[in-house]
């Protein structure tokens, strides 16, 4: 009997399941590893060296002047943007989508890579830009290279906007998957634009047979570490991305289950209630099978 | 220099908002994790694997 004058019916229940591994996972996710920090930590460091080394150190160039001193950021972050993320995302959704190695992580790295990717081909367009405005005389014009990045950009919010589609996590990482394949698609259609079409945009550097860098000295090794600093930070920012992308998972997979425990405890309330007045309600109804409890 | 220097405070603004904003968002989902983890343990029964319950209307 309560101290309400009611009585206690107990009612049988399945034994609430412990905290799974992949629960545990989850709360460490919630804490940063430390090769992570130590990325960041180095991250950091190079991209304040590069940013001295570019704004201070490097003398003006013989031809663009200070105008060159864009060119230790735009090129490594557009690599970033084009490469790094671009690549993660496909080889994340081919591999989500072979059937071997089905596994939400690669779901949940493709989507961390398309959303850090997305920043990086955005700063892309804005670094291209101010450089393009003194050195072309204006902010943008319609070439193949600008336009094909900017649609990268758009085929980027277009799928983080399809990956907030509700839908079951199964359905919500194919369908993701298929759309990284075609994001995908863009980059070697960016890489190629300045020698499928007559762009204003220079043409390819690091990957033509016939390239020679003619950068020496402190300009060769600032453009270097401007790779090596924004490689690292997209490394870093991948992973916290990453980890952000579990927690939403397993917040939504414990809503749930806390949703569907709510709706049995009211239908055995409800059992409880009809049993004891009479009412022929009958006994409490199975627990549901599955993980709720 | 404008433009330069317009560059690389984009860029590196950019970086670091960005940064915050996922700490930020980290945070908040590890919260909002151990909150449905707490909201599942209260639900979890007793010892003898039943969980009482009051049934309103009916006395002893």
């Amino acid at each position: 009997m309560t101290a309400t004058g009611q009585t206690a019916r107990p009612i049988p229940r399945a034994p609430a399941q412990s905290p799974s591994p992949s629960a545990l996972s989850a709360a460490a996710a919630g804490r940063s590893p430390r090769w992570l920090s130590v990325v960041g930590l180095l991250g950091v460091i190079a991209l304040g060296f590069t940013v001295w080394l570019g704004l201070w150190i490097t003398p003006p160039d013989a031809v663009q002047g200070n105008l060159a001193r864009l060119l230790y950021i735009h090129p490594p972050i557009a690599t970033v943007a084009l490469y790094w993320a671009g690549g993660v995302a496909l080889v994340g959704s081919l591999l989500y989508l072979w059937p071997r190695t089905r596994s939400l992580f690669w779901d949940r790295l493709a989507a961390s890579a398309v959303e850090v990717g997305a920043v990086f081909a955005a700063l892309t367009l804005v670094t291209g830009s101010l450089w393009g405005r003194p050195a072309w005389g204006v902010w943008w014009t319609w070439d193949a290279r600008l336009t094909s990045t900017a649609l990268l950009l758009l085929l980027e919010i277009g799928y983080l906007a399809l990956r907030r589609v509700p839908a079951d996590p199964a359905v919500r990482a194919r369908r993701c998957a298929v759309a990284a394949i075609l994001v995908a698609i863009d980059v070697p259609i960016v890489h190629f634009s300045v020698d499928w079409w007559n762009t204003l945009h220079q043409g390819g550097t690091f990957l033509d047979p016939g390239f020679k860098l003619h950068a020496h000295g402190s300009m060769l090794w600032t453009f270097l570490l401007g790779f090596i600093a924004f490689s690292l930070i997209f490394v870093w920012l991948l992973g916290m991305r990453y980890r952000i992308e579990v927690l939403q998972d397993h917040v939504g997979d414990q809503e749930l289950e806390v949703s569907l425990a709510e709706r049995w405890d009211e239908g055995a309330g409800l059992a409880g209630a009809g049993a004891a007045v009479g009412v022929g309600v009958g006994t409490a109804p199975p627990p549901p099978s599955g993980s709720a409890p | 220099m404008r433009y330069v220097d317009a560059g690389y405070a984009a860029a590196l603004g950019t970086l670091l908002v960005y940064a915050i904003t996922l700490a930020l968002r980290r945070r908040r989902w590890a919260r909002a994790f151990k909150v449905a983890q707490a909201d599942q343990l209260v639900d979890q029964p007793d010892a003898d694997g039943t969980t009482a319950r009051v049934v309103p209307g009916v006395r002893p």
